[in-house]
């Protein structure tokens, strides 16, 4: 079966008056199967959430990408404006972390998805009120029909994320991108959202990219994990292998800052330093700066490596246990 | 050992955010001990009442009722000086760092503008005073003349702890002083507490939704559910073995534990209801998952529990059944 | 769901640290905005003008008002590169005298209006309740008419002159400083920076000058030279009805009013004062826009 999704050397650049001012992406190489969920990691800068941008092309308007980023066959890159339209919101949709800034707050949320269903369906009014309405209570919103009626202001947090998954999935997507679904709620909230979104991929089987800093999260939520580090994947692989017994140093370092992980009280093992900034052009391994593992071959930079079957990991020193 | 803040009963109402509406309670009753050289960890969800908590004990705004008593002199009756003495020895650690740096000031002026407030340097003493200082929360000194947004999220936590510690406090509230950062630098920053606690022997009120950093750091925790301690004892105790519903739920609610439990039912259904429409009885009772098992009893919904036990105490009408 | 638009974006911590002072931003924007660069050159010119006028006007004291009846409503020519007008005077260096007047009252009325509505406006935001509520309906009176016509109601009654009109334009013009200083100290007044400050104990003044103040230099001095601009232009409507300068005065709106009538057979009396307001409030218009960006350290890009 081949892949819905797969990212090819994909590099994106901002560019300032005519020259590239910084290198967001250097090369990501990814594959999504059907069905499948999978986890971008990574911290501040990372390149996560342009990543995620890219794969719908809402790129910022002073950005360049190369490479290829195929979706059921097509490079999403090179298609004209207009077929993807027809993709964006329909066959790939997306979560963000912030649901109250994402409705306009002068329309009621029922006419907000409705307009969804008429621009990508063709839908009539009346045909998109009954699926909106059905739609709203396949994500557990009590009252669905009284609840389209509502402005964004009138819905409580809990609810505008639901309300935002409900758009996500109303017109049947493939795959649904989800930007820190949770990472604005309150636990007891983000709890219930998770299932949600479990159950609903279970249901209608679409893949998902899952964007988190939250490598727990992640770990709980999908198949498989990318982990990012300074534009590139340092390392992926099955989540239960990975973050069980991660190969590369960034990712032991990542894992290990957790509090959880230690004794109350005594000292997190914190790598050094911070991730280097787009401006940056390191040569050979980027984390090489701050690892503990470093030898005197990472100058040249080591390449994503399938080193067991299903795991990947840019080190030259991935089997040295720490 | 001697208790450095002593709050009893401390209430406070927010005028109603409509005419003739609903006055809003958002802290309910809190009673809450912070021992000398102690870490209390205060968690809770937003909308509980822990940040409100903070701002009244550093006087950012004045509690309705009850008293705050700071090394034994109630706040509320202090004279001007003793006033003063608090403002110095009580910091705050913000959530935000990049907001609570003013974006005209460059380090420098940051860090001395406390010391140059309570008059504690100044000339060669007060330059030699902040680079002290910022050698002491691990900046380098080729930042000086930085402006905040210049800085990243953790070096700009740094500057803020570095103004926090340049009037030699005892106690630091610190208030989500992790949460907006990354995992690397929350390890960098909360190592750096834990080092500053036990150089400066400080006191810290801890306030996060995150129980593995409250717990990391904490001695005793307190948790808060819409304006009210609900549950409070030794962080290990707590977290071991919590005894209310709600803490319960909380502690199930940290990942980690394999995709199976996705599949559970969520440890806790809806949300917290406003603080202007707090449910009658036990404040939890809507969402509570005990009561439903318990049948629904009554109590629930007439009685409001107060909190029981020695140590470590619950505010449950069911505590015991559920231990 | 947000449908195809592309954002200015950049992932923090992924863009540079660009250089930061005020001179590089001024450079950089003067560099990218040519809007910015005419505006800043117009403000030039006009300075340079205004100081120097008795050396940069052919005639000074034509300049100032000296006649010359024998050379009347001569067309713009070598002798005269903007002609003279009804009573021989030439209009090149009566255009040149008369940015020291527009000078004085832009700056006069704008200072006025500042030093007024700016302290009121401040600690109307900062202590906001009763405070806030009276000073802000003081502010809806004076909002609630039409400036130039407050202004003509009190040159009419103290008398037409040039400071009349000015105090009289200050008059209907702080109000708005007041309001924009309410608003961004309202916004910082909940800023946790503010907080920060409270809790070391800072005395209130004391933020209100070094934290707030200093915060709201920006939208201050970006609307103070925008208004600069209009300043002008009203002075000129004011002259222009005889209520502001009198003659012999080298104002613009005054001479604008002296070549109305014939504004078809010797074109020249009006169109060059004309010209001058206009280019002058251009100027100080898209200059305020570019000041925005200098002034704040924020401003990378």
């Amino acid at each position: 079966m081949s892949a819905l999704l797969s990212v090819d050397d994909l590099r994106l650049d901002f560019v300032r008056d005519g020259r590239v001012a910084s290198h967001a992406l250097r090369g990501i190489d990814l594959e999504l199967g059907r069905g499948e969920a999978m986890g971008i990691v990574g911290e501040t800068g990372c390149g996560k959430t342009l990543t995620g941008l890219s794969v719908i092309r809402m790129l910022p308007t002073n950005a360049t990408a190369t490479g290829r980023i195929v979706f059921d066959g097509r490079d999403v890159l090179t298609l004209p404006e207009r077929e993807l339209r027809s993709i964006r919101g329909a066959r790939i949709s997306m979560v963000f972390q912030s649901p109250a800034t994402s409705f306009n707050p002068v329309f009621p949320i029922g006419r907000q998805l409705q307009h969804v269903l008429e621009r990508h369906m063709g839908m009539r009014r009346k045909e998109s009120a009954r699926r909106v309405a059905e739609v709203l209570g396949e994500v557990e919103l009590p009252d669905p029909e009284r609840t389209m009626g509502f402005y964004p202001h009138e819905l409580s947090g809990g609810m505008l994320q639901r309300a935002m998954i409900a758009m996500a999935i109303l017109c049947r997507p493939s795959l649904l991108i989800a930007d820190e679904p949770t990472t604005a709620l309150d636990v007891t909230l983000a709890e219930q959202i998770l299932r949600l979104l479990r159950s609903l991929q279970r249901k209608h089987g679409f893949s998902v990219l899952f964007i988190s800093h939250d490598l727990d999260l992640v770990g709980d939520f999908c198949d498989r994990v990318a982990v990012l580090y300074a534009g590139r994947v340092i390392e992926s692989g099955p989540a239960t292998e990975l973050l069980v017994r991660p190969f590369h140093p960034y990712t032991r370092a990542l894992l290990q800052a957790l509090p959880r992980h230690a004794e109350p009280g005594t000292p997190l093992p914190a790598v050094s330093g911070s991730v280097p900034s787009g401006l940056e052009d390191p040569v050979g391994c980027a984390f090489a700066p701050r690892c503990p593992l470093v030898v005197p071959e990472c100058a040249v930079r080591p390449p994503l490596a399938e080193v067991l079957p299903g795991r990947k990991v840019a080190c030259y020193r991935w089997e040295v246990e720490t | 050992m001697s208790a450095l803040l002593e709050l009893r009963s401390v209430v406070k109402d927010f005028p109603p955010r409509r005419r003739g509406g609903p006055r809003v309670r958002a802290v309910d009753g809190v009673d809450l001990t912070i021992e000398q050289g102690h870490t209390y960890g205060l968690v809770g969800e937003s909308g509980s009442g822990k940040t409100t908590v903070a701002r009244c004990i550093l006087a950012l705004t004045a509690a309705t009722a009850g008293s705050i008593a700071y090394d034994g002199i109630d706040l509320t009756k202090a004279d001007r000086k003793a006033t003063r003495r608090m403002r110095r020895e009580t910091q705050l650690v913000f959530q935000q760092p990049t907001a609570a740096l003013d974006p005209r000031m460059i380090v420098r002026d940051l860090v001395a503008e406390p010391l140059v407030t309570h008059r504690l340097a100044k000339g060669a003493a007060l330059r030699a005073r902040v680079t002290k200082l910022l050698e002491e929360v691990g900046l380098s000194p080729t930042l000086i003349e930085r402006y905040p947004h210049e800085l990243s999220g953790g070096q700009c936590q740094r500057v803020v702890i570095a103004r926090a510690l340049s009037t030699g406090p005892r106690l630091l509230v610190l208030d989500e002083p992790t949460s907006a950062l990354d995992i690397v630098v929350q390890a960098q920053i909360l190592n750096l507490l834990i080092e500053l606690r036990k150089e400066h022997g400080l006191s810290f009120l801890l306030i996060s939704h995150d129980l593995s950093v409250i717990g990391h750091l904490s001695d005793r925790i307190g948790v808060m559910y819409l304006g009210r301690l609900v549950e409070e004892g030794p962080a290990r105790e707590v977290l071991a073995a919590p005894r209310h519903p709600y803490t319960r739920a909380l502690v199930g609610s940290t990942r980690g534990k394999g995709a199976a439990s996705l599949d559970a039912p969520p440890p806790l259904l809806g949300e917290t209801p406003p603080a202007w429409a707090i449910p009658s009885g036990c404040r939890f009772h809507t969402r509570c998952p005990l009561r439903r098992e318990l049948g629904s009893p009554e109590i629930c919904e007439t009685d409001d529990p107060a909190l029981r036990g020695e140590s470590h105490a619950a505010a449950c009408h069911f505590a015991e059944e559920a231990a | 769901m947000t449908t195809g638009v592309g954002v200015p974006w950049v992932e923090p911590d992924a863009i540079a640290p660009a250089a930061t002072g005020m001179l590089a931003r001024t450079q950089r924007t003067l560099r990218r905005d040519p809007a910015a660069l005419f505006g800043s050159f117009v403000l030039f010119v006009f300075l340079l003008t205004a100081a120097l006028a008795p050396w940069l006007a052919p005639n000074a004291e034509q300049g100032r008002g000296a006649t010359d009846v024998g050379a009347r409503e001569l067309a713009p020519s070598w002798a005269h590169l903007f002609g003279t007008d009804h009573l021989g005077r030439d209009m090149l260096s009566r255009v040149i005298f008369g940015a020291r007047p527009a000078l004085l009252v832009a700056v006069a009325v704008v200072l006025l209006a500042v030093l007024v509505g700016v302290p009121l406006g401040m600690v109307a935001g900062f202590r906001g309740g009763r405070i806030d509520e009276l000073l802000m309906r003081i502010t809806d009176l004076f909002l609630s008419f039409p400036p130039l016509l407050l202004a003509m109601v009190i040159t009419a009654v103290l008398g037409p002159s040039l400071i009349h009109a000015s105090l009289a334009l200050a008059v209907s013009w702080w109000p708005w400083y007041a309001r924009l200083a309410r608003g961004v100290t309202q916004s910082l007044r909940q800023a946790p920076f503010i907080d920060a400050a409270r809790v070391f104990g800072v005395r209130e003044p004391i933020i209100l000058l070094r934290h707030i103040l200093r915060n709201a230099t920006t939208p201050i001095l970006v609307q103070a030279t925008v208004d600069a601009g209009t300043v002008i232009l009203a002075i000129g409507s004011l002259s222009f009805l005889g209520l502001a300068a009198q003659p012999p005065t080298p104002d613009w709106g005054l001479m604008v009013a002296n070549g109305r009538t014939s504004v078809v057979t010797e074109w020249w009396i009006a169109t060059f004062p004309g010209l001058a307001i206009f280019l002058t409030t251009l100027g100080l218009n898209l200059l305020g826009d570019a000041m925005r960006d200098i002034l704040d350290p924020r401003s990378a890009t």
